[in-house]
Formats: structure tokens, sequence, C-alpha cells
């Protein structure tokens, strides 16, 4: 049984970063950027809805408001940020990523304070159901939901509707895309908007299932995603959502056997460059 | 005579399309061999196995009666095999004198110990200066290959595999993109190479300039040898006219 | 205040061998590493360690260059492994690897780092001083190397590895070397560190390390050995200069990669060749 719960806790996580990974495998699929600044991102969507949640009263307004202003956010990366640098060596908007990254982390530090900011009001995070004997607490479940849902909408919206389709065709082939009729620019902009999105929600559920929001919250966690987006090939969205899931469970049981050696979050990265060392191209990429 | 370089039955196939499907010849030294063959016969394949920048699925590739089939491209070309691409990669980051230059001290860069305790590039310099002379470019030598117009690249990247005192050139497409006239100057540069000592293999669309230069020819259909032999001799087979008029 | 200006120039002369390394691997060879404070702290453990047990400043710092050399040649086997875009994220995970492990090994005093290191027989002013001589001679090997054959075929490396190849250049070898050398210069400067810190803890050597000694070589000019040592040493007195500047350091740094990528991709060296480009031009338009 423990056996199972370990599995279980390890999706669970694994759905998280999987809501952050994708953003960036979207990003990197179009742009072929390394966006760094996505964790800016996650922590900014964690802070809108705790800042909200506390101001109002109402956490539903808060994570609204996460996913809106860290839409907007992405968006204004994209435009102000990585748009003037596209005809640069992959090298340029990378570096520029990790300096909006610490300007945005050094914000919230001046804005919020070092030391964080808890939910006034947060039932969720210890109220626990029993599923056959597996604890899990309302925020792990709603992540799991929440993950399952955008990620399943997201499916369905690239492959049923036309901006969708479009979208996909560009990522595959930019120039054929074009031709085609399909607006380049307007698909980078549905890519900021979505996969920002929904790093802000994963932020605004970590932060409530920590009950605790601060400043360099976004770090490991993007830099986990960005092992992610590497093991599952670069820019593949399916490779992505599988390596997240076995990331998740990897590192749930490599916390209990590997305890005595490495941390946490060394396992993560342990486990990409073993795999990296094995498959170059990744978990699923093809060579 | 023993061959230069020997192919023996190489197979390559991308995702189940055979590429290369038991292609075999060889190439004298001294000789001017075009290998040529419809869209889709498998030359650049054949070629790009010859340069080490693909791994045949299985076959041998002999250069100067040494299997290279395992070697990185690098250790080929040191052993005397270069190449040219057929879309051009000049270092745009270089003068078009230090991209021959670089392959000019092929001696200084042989391993990085060599690299580091080499400073003199005087030597280099003027035998790139020379070979830019030879190939018309002495007055291009401090501009930025960016500036050079298509023709004038194609010739460095022909300069730039010179300089690496090669015995094999493989050649890829050398006239392609050019117009008539750079065509024709670039055909007259190639075709003096064996004079120097060295033995071209041309993969070439072009069949006027083709038949102008050539010794042989090998043509290539299917990822296979369809005709070899003189030039006159080959192009009037019918196998190979049907194969150009497309109806195999 | 002679203590102060030891204690300056110890740490100006540290940060140069660190930035200065780093520009081996990212400016001369262009390979991106965002780990290379794993390198430094590979060096320092060794180091640290080595003198607790009683062995003179004499062998341990041989030892940490040594020590970090070698596995920076073993993580150079990565490089040759993955593709570009892998190389960041992987030597990312380098650095979160050394520190998950460092931080549960006992004997390297997990969370605590290592203290009471003996001290180095120098008083600080001279200790600074054999600090400086290491960083005067670290910027001469540069130099060296950027006007040899080694430096040229770099050159070629960074340009574009398939001409490089096609050219007879043994890419792998030059990469390793590369690696090799950046990494146990840095092993050098951990090496250095140890004395003069006199106790070391493993968040020293973090991500933020890594960026901050990426910045250094970014803001100065990928590849320029001037521009490095110069904005080495005003980034190092940035924070010296005043209360407020110290503060916000980390702000400081994410600004200026953001504004020198953005405005001015080749750094300081970029911005003075055509300043003097121009002045030059100016001169001679002038009757």
């Amino acid at each position: 049984m423990y056996f199972v719960e370990l599995a279980v806790k390890g999706l669970v996580y694994g759905c998280m970063y999987a809501m952050m990974a994708v953003g960036l495998a979207l990003v990197y699929g179009l742009l072929r950027i390394l966006h760094i600044a996505h964790a800016g991102v996650f922590a900014l969507g964690a802070f809108m809805a705790v800042v909200v949640a506390n101001a109002t009263g109402s956490l539903a307004l808060g994570f609204a408001l996460a996913m809106v202003v860290s839409a907007i956010a992405g968006v204004a990366i994209y435009r102000f940020a990585y748009q003037p640098l596209l005809g640069h060596a992959a090298f340029v908007p990378m570096i520029v990523s990790i300096g909006i990254f610490i300007v945005m982390q050094e914000g919230f530090r001046m804005l919020f304070g070092a030391y964080g900011i808890a939910f006034d009001h947060n039932p969720y995070y210890t109220a626990t159901v029993d599923l056959a004997g597996i604890r899990l607490n309302d925020v792990e479940i709603a992540m799991v939901v929440a993950a399952t849902v955008l990620l399943v909408g997201f499916g369905l919206f690239a492959s049923l509707t036309r901006a969708g389709i479009g979208w996909r065709a560009t990522v595959s082939d930019p120039q054929m895309a074009t031709s085609f009729g399909v607006d380049p620019v307007r698909v980078r902009y549905l890519n900021f908007i979505f996969g920002s999105g929904l790093a802000g929600i994963a932020g605004a559920l970590v932060g409530l299932l920590n009950n605790y929001v601060e400043p360099t919250m976004g770090g490991l966690v993007s830099y986990k995603a960005l092992a992610i987006i590497v093991l599952g090939g670069l820019g593949s969205v399916r490779g992505t959502l599988i390596a997240s899931l076995t990331l998740g469970v990897v590192e749930s049981y490599g916390t209990i056997y590997l305890a005595d050696i490495f941390d946490r979050d060394a396992i993560g990265f342990l486990f990409l460059i073993v795999v990296l060392m094995v498959r170059p191209q990744g978990l699923l990429g093809r060579g | 005579m023993t061959a230069l370089l020997r192919i023996d039955d190489l197979h390559k196939s991308f995702g189940g399309v055979a590429a290369a499907n038991g292609a075999s010849f060889a190439v004298d030294a001294g000789e001017f061999l075009a290998l040529i063959g419809p869209n889709g016969a498998g030359k650049t394949t054949a070629l790009r196995l010859m340069a080490g920048l693909l791994q045949p699925d299985s076959g041998r590739i002999f250069f100067d009666d040494r299997d290279v089939t395992s070697l990185p491209t690098h250790a080929r070309v040191r052993l005397g095999l270069g190449f040219t691409h057929q879309i051009v990669r000049p270092f745009y980051s270089f003068s078009t004198i230090e991209n021959v230059m670089i392959a000019a001290g092929h001696r200084q860069t042989e391993s990085p110990w060599r690299a580091l305790t080499a400073r003199s590039r005087q030597a280099a310099r003027e035998r790139a200066a020379a070979i830019l002379a030879r190939i018309g470019l002495a007055g291009q030598a401090d501009q930025s290959p960016r500036a050079l117009p298509l023709g004038q690249r194609k010739r460095l990247e022909v300069a730039r595999a010179i300089a690496l005192d090669p015995r094999l050139l493989l050649l890829d497409e050398p006239l392609a993109g050019l117009s008539s006239a750079e065509a024709a100057t670039m055909a007259d540069l190639i075709r003096a190479l064996p004079q120097s000592g060295i033995t071209v293999v041309l993969v070439e669309h072009n069949l006027g300039e083709v038949l102008r230069v050539a010794d042989r020819i090998v043509v290539l259909d299917g990822g296979g040898v369809l005709a070899d032999g003189v030039p006159a001799e080959v192009m009037a087979r019918a196998e190979v006219r049907q194969a150009y008029t497309g109806t195999s | 205040m002679s203590g102060y200006v030891a204690s300056l120039l110890s740490v100006i002369g540290i940060n140069m061998i660190l930035a200065l390394s780093l520009n081996i691997i990212t400016g001369f060879c262009g390979q991106v590493s965002l780990g290379h404070a794993a390198f430094y702290g590979i060096g320092a453990y060794t180091a640290a360690y080595l003198s607790k047990l009683g062995v003179p400043l004499l062998l341990t710092l041989p030892a940490a260059t040594a020590m970090a050399g070698l596995i920076g040649a073993v993580v150079g086997l990565t490089s040759l492994r993955v593709r570009h875009d892998f190389l960041a994220v992987t030597t990312m995970g380098i650095g979160f690897v050394f520190l998950g492990f460092v931080r549960k090994q006992k004997w390297l005093g997990a969370e605590l780092g290592i203290s009471g290191i003996p001290a180095s027989g120098l008083d600080p002013l001279a200790y600074a001083l054999l600090i400086a001589v290491a960083a005067a001679a670290v910027i001469a090997f540069s130099l060296w190397i950027k006007q040899s054959w080694m430096g040229f075929t770099f050159d070629a490396v960074a340009d574009d590895e398939d001409a490089a190849l096609t050219v007879g250049v043994n890419v792998p070898a030059y990469k390793l070397t590369a690696f090799g050398i950046g990494t146990a210069l840095a092993g050098l400067a951990g090496g250095l560190y140890v004395y003069f810190a006199r106790i070391i803890l493993p968040d020293t050597f973090d991500f933020v390390q890594s960026i901050a000694i990426l910045t250094m070589v970014v803001i100065g000019g990928t590849g320029s050995v001037w521009g490095v040592v110069a904005s080495t040493v005003a980034l190092t007195l940035l924070p010296e200069a005043s209360r407020a500047a110290s503060d916000y350091r980390l702000l400081i740094f994410g600004t200026m990669l953001i504004l020198v990528m953005r405005f001015s991709p080749g750094g300081l060296a970029g911005m003075a060749r055509s300043f003097l480009g121009s002045y030059r031009a100016r001169r001679r338009a002038a009757p």
C-alpha cells in the first residue's frame, strides 16, 4: 500500500510539473527559447492568488486573477523581451530570460517581503479525503483535476478548432503554416496566454498546498520543468506530459530510497543526466 | 591499380525508405568521377555516407585501403578525404581569408595541445592568400562571407576544402544555384583540381557541365548503381535515359 | 583599513578567476554553462576537506584544481552527447546535483558546510596578493589561448560545429579541453576561497552564484578577456559602493542582463569596440 501511495503522491507532483512544463515546451517548440522567466510567472500567479484572496475573502476571484495576470505577464515578456531578439543566437534571449526572472523575483521580495505570505483562510490543505486507503488533501485533488481538465481542454482545442490546428501547424512548420494563412504572431500570443495562464494556476495551487507563498518559490519548480522538457525531447507536448508524471514518481521513490545521498531537488536532475547519457535525444525524442 | 576510395554494398534507409540500397563503386587515384542520378536517387546520401556525416545501416567504406566506416568526419578529413556542402557553411564570424586559414592550419589544429602551443598564423595566412588568389577571391580576403554573393561563397567553400590538402574531394552540387557564367567559372576551377593531385567525386545536377568535366560517370537510381562507365557510353544506355525521363 | 583592502582584493581576484574560467567555456568555445558554481564548490570542498586533514596549501590548491577539472571533463562528456539547447539545462542540473549531494553528506558537514579551516600561513594582505598573482596568471593564460591556434579553433567550434568538423577539427576533443580547463580554473578559485573565508557553506555554490558568474561574463562581453576583467571589477565593487547597491545587487544584475543583451549583446567589450570605431571614424573625418 505504501508503495502505491508513493506512486500516487508522485503523480500529484507530476500534474503540477506538467502544468508548468507544458508552457515551457510550447515556448521552446515555437521560438527555441529556454523560457526561464516562466518561474517568475508561476510565482506571480501565486502572489496574485494569495493577495486577492486575503483582501477580498474570495479564493475563486484570487484564482481567476492569478490566471489572467499571469497570462498578461507572459504576453508582455514575449512582446517586450523576446520578440525584438528573435533573430539573435539562442543564448541571447535565454540570458534575457534569466534577467527577467531575477528582476521578477527581486520585485516580489521588495513588494511582499522576503518571508512570504500565508492564506488567511485555507481549510483545504488540511482537509483530507480517503481514497481506498490513500489520503490526499483537497488541494492535491484539485491539482490533479485542474491539470487534467486544462490539459485535456488544450488537447481538444489543439485538435478540434481551427485556431488550434493552425497552432500545431505553426509549431511543426512555421513557413508552411504561414503559407496556409495562419498568422504566426497570433499563434505566439496564444501560446504565451495559455502557457502562462497555466503556470499562474499552478503557482496558485502550490501556494495553497503549502499555505505559503514566497518570492523564490518559482525557482526550483521551473528548473525542474526545464529538466522535464529536455527529458520529453524539447518541444513535444506529449513527451513533456509523460516526462512530468515520470519525474514526479521517480522523485517520490527517490526521496525515500536515496534520502541519505541526495536531496529531493537533486534527484530530478540526476534522473535527467542519467537519461541523457543513455538517450541523448530525451525519453521520447527521436534521434 | 588500387582504388583510393571504395564503397562496398552500402545500405541506409530513413523511416523505411532506402536512400542507399547496395551501392558499390570505387574511385581511382587521379580520377574525376561524377555521381549523377534523378532526384531521390541517393546521391547526397551516398556522399554524406562517404563524408561520415551519416552512418550506414550496413556496408563498408574504404579510403586508401583503410576501413573508415566508423571514423568520424574530422578523422576522415585528416586522412585526406575533404568535402564541400551543397548549402555553403562558411564560418560567418570569420573573414573570408580566416575561413581558409583555419583549414590551411590543419597541422596546428590537429590536437588541442598542438593548437595551444602554436601561435604564428603567418604561414597559414600566406597559404590562404595564395589559394584565394588562385580561386579568384583575393580581393574579398578581408570581407565577411555574408557580404559575398552565392557564387563567391561557393568558391570559398572549395578554397577551404583545398586548403586541407585533400587527396580526394567530394563536391556536393557546387554548381547549384549559380548563374551560367558563374557555373562555367566554377566548372573550370573544379576541372583543374586533378592536375594538383586531387581526385574528385562530383555530385551534380547540371548534366552539361558533368559531361564536360568528368572522366567517368556513376549513375545512381533507387539507392543503387544503375550504370558505371565513360560519360558518352553511359549516357547512351537505355536504362539511364529511362531513369532520367522518369518512367522507371 | 588594510584588512578591508585585502579582503576586497581577494574577492575581486577570486571572482575574476571564476569569470575568466567560465569565459573559456562559454566565451571562447561557445558552450553555455549554467552550473559553473558547482566546480567552484568542488574545488572549495576538496581544498577544505584536505586542509582539515593537515594537507598544506601548496598541495590543496593543485588538488582542488585537478578534482574540479577531472569532474568537469566528465561533465564535458555530456556536452558531446546532447544537443546544444540541452546543454544549458544539463549544466544547470549538474549544479543542483552537486548541491543536493553535498547537503546530504555528513562527512562534508551537510547543511552546515565545513568550518574551522586552518589558516593559510600568510597574513591577509600577502594572501590577497597571492590571489592577485593567480588572477593575473589566469588573465595571461586566457590571452595566450585567445591568440594561439587553440583560440582560433575554439572560435570555429563556437561559430559552427559542423563546419568545424569539415575542416578536420576534432570538435569533441576541443570541447572537452575547454570544459577541462575552465572547470579546473574554477576549482582553483574554490581552493583560494577556502583559505580566504575559512568557512564554506553549500549555498555559496548555488544557482544564484552560477548566474552571478555568468552575469560577469555576459556584461563584460562573452569571449573578451579584458571586457570580463573590467566587468568583474565593476560588479564586485558595486555592492561596496553603497548600502542600497548591496541590498539590490541581484535586481541590478538582472536589469543589467536584460539591458545589455537587448542593446549591446557584445557587452562592455562590444560597446568599447563600437565607441572606438566611431571615435576613429570621427578623427579620420576631422580635417
